[in-house]
């Protein structure tokens, strides 16, 4: 006979050797009760399951509570209990003559292990379904935004065409009222009566023409297609303009009124004059409509490059709770009833900005307000308007050109990134794995490379290496789970220009993002 | 072996509380981070009764899965009382914690069982829906608990408490 025996039975004499070994090797405590649970023995290392031998009571009970509800008739095997130390054990109860015994074995360096898997287990789990969830809150808000807005566009594109559409079509019938006041206003011989009327309507019509312009003005800035048009001003005329224009009014409600030039001989200014007369007509129309009596008085000096501008009234005055409020669109204040349409004052601010001035007043309730201006020479901006417009749009094409290639072989974390990107305007490529990456970025070299670490098959690392060995010099951003330097160096090595590590901050990589294409 | 002593089970998916429960029922803690459960760790607590008597209930505080396995089901030998408990931010707890007291029938027909919805402090992000709550409701006793804050654990322990001693 050749090779080894089989025996189902190994000798009594074998089996006590290999019991005393694993005995010796597992260092279990066993622990011999009587019949009502009274400790009579204990073998083996008491204190490292936090049995006290002196206070054994305590800890009997605790043990005695594992088998609370069992039935006690064939042994019972309990695997990883918690001792009350804190200490992890296989526990057995065995029945014996008279009595039982406890055998307890220490479980923890098996115990340790499968947390260690577990808890990594679990966590993942957790963290895909976070990560799951995340995205599919992203994706449900971007709609919603994305439809809201489209509906306030909408809403608002309509409201500015009506508005700009029903004041142009005031400017027609508008220019023929004129016209023949200005025909029959010449007219030497009307009689008295006629001429009260004729300035009756002239009133009316001035005011009709100021509240068509400024809701023309207001759809217009709202449709952002207001630049600055600067010009050589002659203010001598648009003094003596308003002077025709204002007077009779204010006379007609027995106010007194003047406008005054001071002008130093020289250049003459140039600034956006239709903007200024519209700042004029709006504060000299809004103090005759707020002043009961007394005086509206306007006055514009240029001098060293700057045109300072006033207009004071002894009107009802604005009340000191009230100053920011009056610049509201469609606001009036508290003064509902006096007529106009609450754009006055806010247009008035908003041109001052736009002609980079400045706007200040004062008031006292029942005394009246000054309205002071002060606008800047436009000269030095003729170049710059243009400049700017040039930037702008220089921006604009840089901004088209941004392209991302996103090289992950998570469809959910690849989509996510890639809302991210073309959120903030890049043009989006998304690969899943190095090698086609690493084909897609010769081919068509994107600005940005986004490259997960973990892929299957080569590594993010190493695309990104072969890429820098083949020359492709854009900017590389690595992303990786692993949030060790030792990771960050490798990915570094390999030629990225960034590391980052999931989960990523929304946020920060935006901003990230953006300050990459801005360096460019 | 005192008679007036019960072994309740803590049954539910991971990561759900079930640990935290027991720390916030028996030691007043909680603890925001996050160690799985190897196995079982067994507590106990004296419950003082409103008609004077005290159940002392041994708690046992089971490793999370979404079934029973084996290991499990010699945990549960000798239970008279189950909590299953599910994190009201994730459904998918709730529908573990259905499937484990079915399973759990066969070994304890007669086991008393009350559901807890466990992050009730985390309700704005909650996915279980007041309905379906609604529903469980009309088969079984349910009880909304933050470990985080305590809401409704004390109230829980209590409630088995009374019902094994009933
Ligand atoms: N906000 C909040 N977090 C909680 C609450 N209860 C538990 N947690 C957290 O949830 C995570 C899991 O809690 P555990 O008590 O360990 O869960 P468990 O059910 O014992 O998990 P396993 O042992 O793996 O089965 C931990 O991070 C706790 O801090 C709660 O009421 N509110
Ligand atoms: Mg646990």
């Amino acid at each position: 006979m050749n090779g080894p025996s089989v025996n189902d039975r190994i000798s009594p004499e074998l089996e006590r050797q290999i019991g005393r070994l694993l005995f010796e090797k597992m260092q279990p405590l066993l622990l011999e009760f009587d019949r009502d649970w009274h400790l009579v023995n204990l073998h083996g290392d008491a204190a490292l399951f936090g049995f006290a031998p002196d206070d054994a009571a305590t800890s009997v009970q605790q043990l005695q509570d594992l088998f609370l509800g069992m039935p006690m008739e064939a042994a019972i095997d309990l695997a990883f209990v918690q001792m009350p130390n804190g200490r992890n054990a296989h526990v057995h109860l065995m029945l014996v003559d008279g009595g039982h015994q406890v055998l307890l074995i220490d479980a923890q360096g098996e115990h340790d292990r499968q947390q260690a898997q577990q808890q990594v287990g679990n966590e993942s789990f957790l963290i895909a379904q976070q990560k799951d969830k995340a995205v599919r809150q992203l994706r449900q808000i971007r709609s919603e935004l994305e439809s809201q807005r489209n509906r306030l566009q909408e809403a608002n594109a309509l409201k500015n065409a009506l508005i700009a559409t029903l004041s142009h079509d005031f400017r027609t019938p508008l220019a023929s009222i004129f016209g023949y006041l200005h025909l029959l206003e010449e007219e030497p011989d009307a009689p008295l009566e006629t001429r009260n009327s004729l300035r009756a309507l002239r009133r009316n019509a001035n005011y009709l023409f100021a509240l068509a312009e400024n809701l023309l003005e207001y759809a217009r800035s709202e449709t952002r297609s207001s630049l600055l048009a600067p010009v050589v001003t002659d203010l001598q005329m648009m003094v003596e303009d308003l002077d025709q224009m204002f007077r009779v009014q204010a006379e007609d409600v027995g106010l007194g009124f003047s406008i005054t030039l001071d002008q130093e001989p020289g250049e003459p200014p140039i600034l956006d004059e239709l903007r200024l007369r519209q700042i004029l007509v709006n504060l000299i129309a809004n103090a005759i409509r707020y002043t009961q009596s007394g005086s509206v008085r306007a006055s514009l000096a240029w001098r060293g490059g700057s045109l300072v501008l006033s207009v004071r009234d002894t009107g009802v005055g604005i009340a000191q709770e009230a100053s920011e409020a009056v610049f509201v669109p469609f606001n009036r204040a508290g003064n509902a009833g006096n007529g106009g349409a609450g754009l006055g004052l806010s247009i008035v601010k908003r041109l001052v900005q736009q002609m980079l001035g400045t706007l200040e007043f004062e008031s006292k309730l029942g005394k009246g307000t000054c309205f002071r201006i002060e606008l800047p020479d436009l000269t030095h901006l003729v170049q710059k308007v243009d400049a700017r417009a040039e930037s702008e749009a220089g921006q604009m094409l840089a901004e088209r050109a941004s392209s991302v290639l996103i090289v992950d072989d998570d469809p959910d974390m690849s989509h996510l990134l890639g809302e991210i990107m073309a959120g903030v305007g890049f043009r989006v490529r998304v690969v899943a794995d190095a090698t086609r990456a690493v084909e897609q970025a010769l081919a068509d070299p994107p600005d940005i490379l986004l490259v997960d670490v973990e892929l299957p098959g080569l590594s993010g690392n190493t695309a990104v290496f072969r890429l820098r060995a083949k020359g492709y010099r854009g900017h590389v951003v690595t992303i990786s789970a692993t949030p060790t330097e030792e990771a960050r160096k490798v990915a570094l090595n390999a030629g990225a220009n960034q590391f980052m590590t999931k989960p990523i901050n929304i946020e920060q990589f935006t901003r990230a993002m953006l300050r990459v294409r801005r360096l460019d | 072996m005192s008679t007036n002593a019960s072994k309740v089970c803590l049954l539910g998916d991971f990561g759900v509380g079930k640990t935290s429960l027991v720390a916030r029922y028996v030691r007043n803690t909680f603890s925001d981070s996050y160690l799985t459960t190897v196995g079982v760790k067994v507590d106990s607590k004296e419950v003082p009764l409103a008609d004077g008597a005290v159940r002392k209930l041994v708690i046992w505080d089971i490793a999370g899965k979404s079934g029973l396995d084996a290991l499990n089901m010699s945990y549960l030998r000798g239970a008279s009382g189950l909590l299953l408990v599910a994190d009201g931010t994730r459904e998918a707890t709730l529908r573990s914690a259905v499937d484990l007291l079915l399973q759990s029938r066969s070994l304890l027909p007669d086991a008393h069982a009350i559901l807890l919805i466990n992050k009730l402090d985390l309700v704005d992000r909650w996915e279980v829906a007041p309905a379906t709550l609604v529903e469980l409701r009309k088969s079984m006793t349910v009880i909304e608990t933050s470990a985080r804050q305590g809401d409704g654990v004390e109230q829980a322990f209590r409630e088995m408490a009374t019902r094994l001693h009933a």
